[in-house]
């Protein structure tokens, strides 16, 4: 478990709801992130290419039914930052002290 | 760097929480699990009051378990329901696999009670009987348990 860790790339509303599905899940599908965060499939991408490049988010793309997909998972990297995060705003509630990545 | 106050940090964390709920909402299995089981379970039944030869029944039995074994591969636990995402482990709770298997193991024991209860009974066909009923508790029940499963994991989630 990190310990509370501010991260300002994390922190935007949209790529923390998108690193908060990540972090449920396995992986995820770019539709199923797409829908339930009620975003255009290009405000998507630019947020999951931004993550890409820090290094928290992997894209893949399997072959399956004979169309492309696109799945997203969190990277150990991002795992780790996100679990900072949540911890730094849990700090943040209970007034303790913060660091920033 | 400004951090934000307290008021933003709870709102960040509910979201967070919210979207970690939408992942658990996708725990479950598809609803053709549920009454493909039920009706294989019903076909053992009849083909066991059919008066079919033993080596019939035992491969019907084989077939069906293998058959089983392979679906169940992917989706016994639940965290893969659709091709839409699959939920980590530590979320749909390490024990959501060994509950499915449970229940499956208790709807085997239902079925030989209910069996030699109609038996003794006198009823005509014991075992398509019981495994009739057994198939309604599949199809009623098998969701039931997906449900415990996610409000488990969501009561987990709050702690």
């Amino acid at each position: 478990m990190s310990g509370p860790r501010f991260d300002e790339l994390i922190h935007p509303a949209t790529r923390l709801s998108i690193m908060s599905l990540l972090a449920a899940a396995d992986w995820a599908d770019f539709a199923f992130v797409r829908d339930h965060l009620r975003l255009s499939d290009s405000a998507l991408s630019k947020q999951l290419a931004t993550l890409e490049e820090a290094g928290y988010v992997a894209i893949e793309r399997p072959l399956s039914e004979r169309r492309r997909r696109v799945r997203a998972r969190l990277t150990p990297l991002g795992r780790e930052r996100f679990q900072g995060h949540v911890a730094a705003l849990r700090a943040l509630i209970a007034g303790g002290p913060l660091t920033t990545a | 760097m400004s951090y934000p106050n307290e008021a933003e940090a709870r709102l960040a964390l509910a979201d967070v929480e919210q979207a970690r709920q939408r992942v658990i909402d996708r725990i479950g299995m598809p609803w053709w699990y549920w009454w493909g089981l039920a009706g294989c379970w019903v076909g053992l039944g009849v083909l066991n009051d059919a008066g079919v030869a033993a080596w019939l029944l035992t491969a019907a039995t084989l077939v069906v378990g293998a058959v089983h074994a392979s679906v169940s591969q992917r989706l016994l636990g639940g965290r893969q329901q659709t091709g839409e995402v699959r939920v980590r482990r530590d979320v749909a709770g390490r024990r959501s696999a060994l509950l499915v298997i449970a229940f499956l193991v208790s709807l085997v024991a239902l079925t030989i009670l209910a069996a030699l209860a109609l038996d003794a009974d006198g009823a005509g066909h014991p075992a398509t009987g019981a495994s009739i009923l057994v198939a309604v508790v599949i199809v009623l029940g098998g969701p039931q348990v997906m449900a415990a499963i996610r409000a488990d994991a969501a009561r987990r989630a709050v702690a």
